[in-house]
Order: C-alpha cells, then sequence, then structure tokens
C-alpha cells in the first residue's frame, strides 16, 4: 500500500524527468536560434521558395518549443499543487 | 573550394546542427513523467499536470517535425542550386542524445543524503520482475549511476545472461534513475530494432520482433506481464495504441523491461554495449534483414 511520502515521491520523480525535459527544450532553442542567425547571413538575398520554406519551419519549431515550455510550467504547477494538499 | 561549395557546406553544417536531439530528449522525457503521473493519479480525479504534459508533448512533436520540414527544405535547396549529391538528409545521430553523460552537481550538503523514499518501493517491484531478492542495504543505492550508466549495465547483465547480476544493478539505483530507463530507451530500442530488420519497424515487423526477443525477456524477468512487452515494440513499430481501458502499467515495469530489451537486440545484433556510448561509431545498418538467432 502506497504512503503519502511514496506518493509525493512517485510525483517529484516525474517532475524530475519534466526538468530534465524543460533543460533539453531550453537548450534546443538556444541552437535553434544560432541555427536561424546561421541560415540567414547564408541565404541573405535569397528568393527561393525553398528557402522560406526553411526560415518560415523553424520559427514554427521556436514558437512550438515555447508553448511546449509553457504547458510544462502549468504541468508543474499542478502536480505540485495537489502534492502540497496531500 | 568554390564558393558554391562553400554556400553548401555551410547549410548542410547548419542542417545538421539543427536541435533535433534535444528536442527527441525532451520528448522521451515527457512521456516518461507522464507515464508516471497516470500511473499515480489512476484513480484520482485530480489531472495531477497530465492534461498540460500531453500538450507539452504535441507542442515538443509539432517542433521535432517542423525540424525535420526545415532539413528537408534545405536539402531542397541544396538540390536546385546543383548540390544534389551533397542535399541527402543528414544521418540521424540523435537515438543515442539520450545517453550523453551529464556532468555529476555537486552534493548540497556534506554527510549522507537522505533514503530516498520511493526507494523500497522500487526494489519491491524489481524484485518482483526479477525474482533477485535486494542487496544488502550497504550495496543499495549506488552514487553516481545515471540512467545511461544502468542501461549499460543491465545490457551487459542481458548479454552474459545473468539474471542476478541484473537484479543487483537494478537493486542498486535510486528509483528515479531507473524510472528514467523509460525516456532514454525508445529512440534507442527503434534504432536498434530497425538495425536487426534491415529497415524501419513498422507494423508488420511486430511478431519478428517478438520472435527475437520474447524467450530471453522472460527468462530474465519472469516476473513481467507479457502485455508490458507487447507495448514497448508496438511502440517501437508505431502500432497504433489498443491498451484503452486497460488499467495504467506499473512504471516500472515499463522501464525495466525496456532496458532488458534494449540489452537482447544489443545481443541479437552482436553488438557490445560500448557502442550505446554517444561518441562511438555509429554502427552502419545491414542491408538484409538478419534473422534472429
Amino acid at each position: 500500500m502506497a504512503s503519502v511520502a511514496e506518493v509525493k515521491a512517485a510525483v517529484d520523480a516525474a517532475l524530475q524527468q519534466v526538468t530534465e525535459g524543460q533543460a533539453a527544450i531550453q537548450a534546443a532553442r538556444e541552437k535553434l536560434g544560432e541555427a536561424q542567425q546561421s541560415l540567414a547571413a547564408a541565404l541573405d538575398g535569397s528568393a527561393s521558395d525553398a528557402v522560406g520554406a526553411a526560415h518560415a519551419s523553424l520559427s514554427a519549431a521556436d514558437q512550438a518549443l515555447e508553448e511546449c515550455l509553457g504547458a510544462t510550467l502549468l504541468a508543474v504547477e499542478q502536480a505540485q499543487t495537489y502534492t502540497a494538499m496531500l | 573550394m568554390s564558393q558554391i561549395q562553400e554556400l553548401g557546406a555551410q547549410l548542410r553544417a547548419a542542417s545538421a546542427d539543427l536541435p533535433t536531439g534535444p528536442v527527441t530528449v525532451a520528448l522521451e522525457r515527457l512521456r516518461s513523467a507522464t507515464e508516471i503521473l497516470i500511473w499515480v493519479r489512476e484513480t484520482s480525479v485530480d489531472p495531477i499536470g497530465v492534461p498540460q504534459l500531453g500538450n507539452a508533448t504535441e507542442h515538443a512533436e509539432r517542433a521535432a517535425a517542423a525540424l525535420r520540414l526545415a532539413q528537408d527544405a534545405i536539402a531542397t535547396y541544396l538540390a536546385s542550386i546543383g548540390l544534389s549529391g551533397d542535399a541527402a538528409a543528414p544521418p540521424d545521430r540523435d537515438w543515442r542524445a539520450g545517453l550523453e553523460r551529464r556532468e555529476q552537481p555537486p552534493p548540497e550538503s556534506a554527510g549522507q543524503p537522505p533514503p530516498e523514499q520511493l526507494g523500497p518501493w522500487w526494489r519491491r517491484r524489481v524484485a518482483e520482475l526479477t525474482e533477485e531478492p535486494p542487496p544488502d542495504a550497504e550495496d543499495a543505492d549506488r552514487a553516481g549511476t545515471d540512467t545511461a550508466d544502468l542501461l549499460r549495465r543491465v545490457a551487459s547483465g542481458v548479454r552474459s545472461g545473468d539474471r542476478a547480476r541484473l537484479g543487483r544493478d537494478l537493486h542498486s539505483v535510486q528509483a528515479s534513475t531507473g524510472l528514467a530507463l523509460s525516456a532514454v530507451t525508445p529512440p534507442v530500442l527503434r534504432r536498434l530494432a530497425g538495425d536487426l530488420l534491415g529497415h524501419e519497424p513498422g507494423p508488420d515487423d511486430v511478431a519478428r520482433l517478438r520472435s527475437a526477443a520474447e524467450g530471453r525477456v522472460r527468462s530474465l524477468l519472469p516476473g513481467t506481464s507479457p502485455a508490458v512487452l507487447e507495448t514497448l515494440i508496438a511502440r517501437i513499430c508505431r502500432v497504433p495504441a489498443t491498451d484503452a481501458g486497460r488499467p495504467p502499467t506499473h512504471p516500472a515495469d515499463n522501464a525495466v523491461t525496456a532496458g532488458v530489451l534494449t540489452g537482447v537486440l544489443l545481443a541479437r545484433l552482436g553488438r557490445d554495449v560500448s557502442t550505446l556510448d554517444p561518441d562511438a561509431p555509429d554502427p552502419v545498418r545491414r542491408a538484409e534483414a538478419a534473422e534472429p538467432r
């Protein structure tokens, strides 16, 4: 039978995974920013549709990562509120 | 090098450096966290953050897809300027991204750390799965073992067919370290399965992977339910989940079975555990499917 301490520890174990996921998202966003700058410099002046598509996809990726991070923050808040009530 | 070759080199480098690895790591961490929370909240009406984590996972999946689209667009551009020979998508280097060795944070305070609350829960379940009793207390909680180290140890134990050693290695880590096997193994399993099959695993490969792994997994984990292995193989083969209505699986079962399955696939491929190191040369996939040995 699980104790309150065990339930809290299990939620903590999950939140540790979330924290590591958040760190990976932050790292991804930093690398993505560098890639966007590097591509912008290399492809400056291009009117190619493919270049436009690449830039749009990178912006979409960054937006999705930002929203991902926001959702994890809400999840952490909700889980911590729950364990605080136990 | 001509100017156009130099531009091509820059673009290939930028494409290869896109953060597909960290996004893969984030995705698996979020899935693992969700799995644990679903199990915790089985009978609770409180969502405990599960829907939000589902949203976060969807956003991360969208980010991963957008990065692949960007790589395709760069490849299309390279082809359009006459560098078609160089326009192939960069090789998949992300499958071991979750196994990077991390710097150990310095201890926050001197002395013994407080006992882990989930330790007994984890060891109880490991004992049920492996039918190996926990070791003496002084052998437990091996400090400094991270999940990548644990996966290598588990894979070594599987390779040698030593269930007692497997049990010792699993018992000796903290629960959070063991549970994180669920997060680091999915891309590794998919890659190893693909290497064994000679192609990307699909729904038609379920029976073949099952026959390659089932016996050995059962002999090393006599306490695991066959449904756990089935679920893992279905995920590897991208088969839609059909477990709606079933109670959530114990998180330790998924984590431990995924670790053992990694070792079984490595053994089937005749590969050493060192091939899991992110710095090791990327193994060459055989063109023809291998017969399970």
